[in-house]
């Protein structure tokens, strides 16, 4: 019992906003409420902090008095969805050394591959094709900034 | 026809002596990127493509100026980027005020202007105190005995608390004793609707915004903040003339390299930006936009702008905004 | 001059051949990039305004024009095929317009917003040309006061978007609320929340976050759904490419609603075309026979939206033209242009630069025109997007969603962001948390706070201003009427439930 209600997404979601809006309002604290010449930059905060933190209890509280189930979760989708996320988020900090169009391809080639189960030669053209594609689209027809590395590209 | 060139050559060798301690060994190899610290159609963005556009026009230098935007955190993205590229001989950056006060109430702002290169002043932005044409009041003086009569119940719109409006609304305050509201509006739309609406009684604005509404009969400026009278408004007198003695609080923009950089870099932007303020399409500009063009070099920049930031620094601190550097 | 001898004289300038054909380059670039994202109208016309230094100020401005509402024609595009919103202004039709695609109606979907754009366009242009001096000096009416009850009644919107679980609702709107006060304080220059990031003093651009939140998050929510959800249906044929006539129907309304709230609300200078699309979906839900379809692919869900954001566009001129004052970032460009081709924009125009004034107000109506005829063909162009495999448009829509982001302000912090509002968006999807309700208070919070801040610096603290004006006080009651609205709902069911336990 106890078990399910820490699982409950609903539960955990309800702490870990309940914990933000302290925090929000222990930030506030540090600046002024209400200066000389009218609110000051804590007066909004506080009062959605305190907000966040009544709500945020209103939900764990209905949560656990209803008892309510959560509804079964594909655990295996939930996975193929953060390695999705992993990729991505990877290949976006490596713009910062390869530049857009190598971390592009390497994305396309990994998400073409790995994620959606394609053979590793199509998941190679699609990486291609797509990256040349967009370089011709943005810097070349319209003149658009891309990120750069240490290629120069 | 041999006997014209002799002038044109005795005026081209007169203009390089003039240009003495500027003997540019230095000469720009790569397009040289010019930064500004607002987006695309900003103030900031759009005087720094006129400047572009004239190097450019006059072919006054062997390479391309491109203009890159790098905007966020008033000047902090700008000045970390330009500071990224120590030694680089070329990038240069166009500074406003913000730069000098960015790093005096922010914490995480931790580039300062005068540890760049400045290497010039191109302008200073005038700017008038208006009111509603309807306004009882004629004069600043009139303002500011109302104030004193009523405190708190007159209004500016203005921008953030770092902005000229504000600063001069301190330094006033200071010498007279009066006091009245500032509301902060993030726009220069909102601050003119705000006055236009009456929901204000009285705000600074640049010139050539006011000009219209002057021409249109609903702003009447009562005073300018400027060292001396603008040409389009001979019959306005300046604060101090108004009888508030308060320094004058400049607007200025001006460019700024790597830190750094060169000096003889630097000496061969100096010159080329003085040769833009020479080109009669600056001068148009100028005129048009009403703005005070004196160029200052340099040399002179630096001691400025450290002189210019203690006088920010007091006027900030008497403002309540809290001075970290 | 009159009205009708002035747009008589506009359409003389606006139809000599060489103003039609910079019209048409400004609506033909406008829907380019308010179709591809990484290059707003605002840094396009900024980009080309060296170029028409040498035109005339009349073939300039309608250029310029044609690049401004031309991109909101645009912007619907990427936000129903793919869930990236490329303009603020489009966040909003992503909601149904998404849904409608989802449900094999990208075609009709598509359509729709081109036929709302245009009427509401049109409409706008029509209130711009007859109304303009009386609507200016209502929008000078607008005080701080007037616009926090503006913003109170769009929070309140949160009640309609929020799904079965207002709790959940409202906790998502506090965040956004949270994310958008993030950056420095414009009052006292203080920083909020930005631990200790440089880059977070000027807070997160709200494009980035909506791009986050539902297009990085669909794409994870659809790999989680794995085979079950893999290709959207994309019925063939014609008829299933454009809008059926039940659909058209069933928007009428919507186009008036939509026409009216983006007019009326673009003329405010504090008020974006974001805030007047989420208002028009709000009233649009809210006077609907059937709120239950709302979110799930309503056709008015795509058509009020669409609508407003177009019609603000000639909402947003009103003040520009008449009065010299800009509303937003893309009209104060075109308003520093003015001042650079030697016209001085301010409430003399309108009489000085007839040629100005009138040229781009008949090149408007042209511009509608053409910006139909050249979106139109393209709906069943777009809808075959759709039939790539999942394998390669994902891809694409990841890439787009990276351009996007990073175009914004061009530094590879925005990525980062965005990375971490996909996450956050795919958890909050997970946990049947509604999203719409964050970018509302990430929208109006800032602004909201703001005119709190400053009615109260105004009035010396003194609350009773929130309440005086009538504007201001009618629109705080329907505000806590829509607010308490669901209460009332859920004491009538279990009244209900309690007679019908007791019979």
């Amino acid at each position: 019992m106890s078990k399910d209600i820490l699982r409950n997404g609903d539960v955990l979601s309800g702490a870990v906003l309940a914990a933000l809006g302290v925090y929000i309002f222990m930030e506030s604290r540090h600046w002024v409420y209400y200066g000389d010449d009218g609110p000051g930059p804590a007066f909004f905060p506080a009062w959605y902090g305190v907000a966040m933190v009544v709500l945020s209890l209103a939900l764990m509280v209905t949560t656990i008095r209803n008892r309510t189930k959560a509804e079964a979760t594909d655990w295996a989708g939930v996975r193929r969805a953060l390695v999705a996320w992993a990729v991505f988020a990877i290949c976006a900090a490596s713009m910062f050394w390869l530049g857009f169009f190598v971390s592009f391809a390497i994305l396309t080639f990994f998400t073409v591959a790995y994620v959606f189960r394609q053979p590793p030669l199509t998941g190679a053209i699609i990486a291609i094709c797509a990256a040349a594609g967009f370089y011709v689209v943005f810097p070349f027809a319209l003149s658009v900034q891309l990120p750069t590395g240490v290629f120069g590209f | 026809m041999r006997r014209c060139w002799v002038p044109l050559l005795a005026a081209l060798a007169l203009l390089t002596a003039s240009a003495g301690p500027a003997q540019a060994q230095f000469k720009p190899v790569r397009t040289v990127e010019f930064v500004v610290h607002g987006g695309p159609g900003s103030g900031n963005d759009v005087f720094a493509r006129q400047l572009a556009t004239i190097i450019e026009q006059d072919k006054l230098a062997p390479v391309r100026f491109q203009v890159v935007n790098k905007p966020g955190g008033g000047s902090t993205s700008a000045a970390g980027y330009v500071v990224s590229k120590k030694g680089d001989q070329h990038v240069i950056a166009c500074f406003t005020n913000i730069w000098l006060l960015d790093p005096l109430v922010q914490q995480a702002a931790v580039n300062r202007l005068h540890d760049m290169s400045p290497i010039a002043r191109l302008v200073v932005e005038p700017a008038l105190v208006v009111v509603l044409a309807d306004s009882p009041f004629k004069t600043l003086g009139q303002f500011i005995e109302a104030a004193k009569a009523n405190p708190g119940k007159l209004r500016w719109s203005g921008g953030s608390i770092t902005s000229r409006e504000n600063t001069v609304r301190q330094l006033l305050m200071q010498v007279t004793g009066a006091r009245w509201q500032f509301i902060s509006f993030p726009s220069g739309g909102e601050r003119l609707a705000a006055l236009l609406g009456g929901h204000v009684e009285m705000m600074i604005v640049d010139p050539s915004e006011a000009g219209e509404q002057i021409r249109a009969g609903k702003f009447r400026a009562i005073a300018q903040v400027s060292e001396r009278r603008l040409p389009g408004f001979q019959d306005i007198p300046t604060i101090k003339e108004a009888g508030f003695d308060i320094p004058n609080v400049p607007q200025m923009r001006g460019v700024v390299g790597a830190p750094g950089m060169s000096a003889e870099a630097v000496a061969y932007y100096e010159d080329l930006f003085f040769k833009v303020s020479q080109t009669p399409a600056w001068k148009k500009f100028i005129e048009d936009s009403q703005l005070d063009g004196e160029f200052v070099r340099a040399a002179q920049v630096k001691p400025f702008l450290l002189s210019f930031e203690e006088t920010l620094r007091d006027i900030l601190k008497v403002a309540g905004a809290k001075v970290i550097r | 001059m009159d009205i009708f001898s002035g747009l008589l004289h506009g359409f003389s300038v606006a139809l000599q051949p060489a103003n039609l054909f910079w019209c048409f380059v400004g609506c033909f670039l406008g829907t380019v990039v308010g179709i591809l994202p990484g290059l707003g109208p605002a840094a396009t016309i900024a980009l080309l305004l060296p170029l028409t230094f040498k035109m005339d100020p009349a073939s300039g401005i309608i250029m310029l024009a044609g690049i401004y509402y031309g991109a909101k024609y645009g912007g619907s595009t990427t936000s129903i095929l793919l869930n990236i919103p490329g303009e603020s202004s489009s966040v909003v039709t992503c909601i149904d317009g998404h849904a409608m695609a989802r449900n094999g109606r990208a075609g009709p979907a598509l359509g729709i917003a081109a036929i709302a754009s245009f009427v509401a366009g049109s409409v706008g242009i029509i209130l711009l040309t007859v109304l303009a001096p009386p609507v200016a000096l209502f929008a000078l009416q607008f005080s701080s006061p007037e616009y926090f009850a503006l913003m109170c009644l769009g929070l309140a919107l949160v009640v309609l978007l929020s799904g079965p679980s207002l709790i959940k609702g409202l906790l998502s709107l506090l965040l956004g609320l949270w994310l958008t006060s993030i950056g420095t304080d414009l009052f006292t220059a203080q920083s909020r929340f930005i631990f200790g990031q440089p880059q977070l003093l000027g807070g997160m651009d709200f494009v980035v976050i909506a791009i986050g939140v539902f297009a990085i998050a669909e794409v994870m929510a659809s790999i989680d759904a794995g085979d079950k959800a893999r290709m959207l249906p994309v019925p063939k044929g014609l008829r299933n490419l454009l809008p059926s006539w039940e659909e058209l129907k069933a928007c009428r309304f919507a186009f008036v609603n939509g026409s009216i709230t983006g007019f009326v609300i673009g003329v405010l200078p504090g008020a974006g075309a974001a805030i007047s699309s989420f208002i028009a979906y709000g009233i649009e839900k809210a006077f609907s026979k059937h709120p239950e379809k709302f979110g799930h692919g309503a056709p008015e869900g795509v058509a009020a939206p669409e609508g407003a954001n177009n019609a603000d566009s000639g909402g947003a001129l009103v003040p520009l033209l008449t009065l010299g004052i800009p509303g937003g970032g893309t009209t104060a460009i075109m308003l520093s242009a003015l001042v650079l081709w030697g016209v001085k924009p301010g409430p003399l125009l309108m009489t000085e630069s007839p040629d100005v004034f009138w040229g781009l107000v008949a090149s408007m109506y042209i511009g509608n025109v053409v910006l139909l005829i050249l979106n139109l063909p393209m709906v069943p162009v777009f809808a075959q997007i759709l039939r790539m495999p999942v394998h390669i448009l994902f891809p694409i829509i990841l890439g787009i969603a990276l351009v996007g982001a990073y175009g914004v302000s061009g530094r590879l912090f925005d990525i980062g962001l965005l990375v971490g509002f996909g996450l956050l968006g795919y958890v909050m999807v997970k946990l049947k948390y509604p999203t719409p309700p964050l970018i509302l208070g990430f929208v109006l919070g800032d602004a909201m706070e703001r005119a709190l801040r400053q009615s109260l610096t105004m009035s010396q603290g003194d609350l009773s201003i929130l309440v005086r004006g009538w504007i201001s006080a009618t629109m705080l009651i329907l505000a806590i009427v829509i607010l308490l609205l669901p209460l009332f709902g859920r004491f009538n069911q279990a009244r209900m439930k309690a007679i019908a336990e007791g019979g």
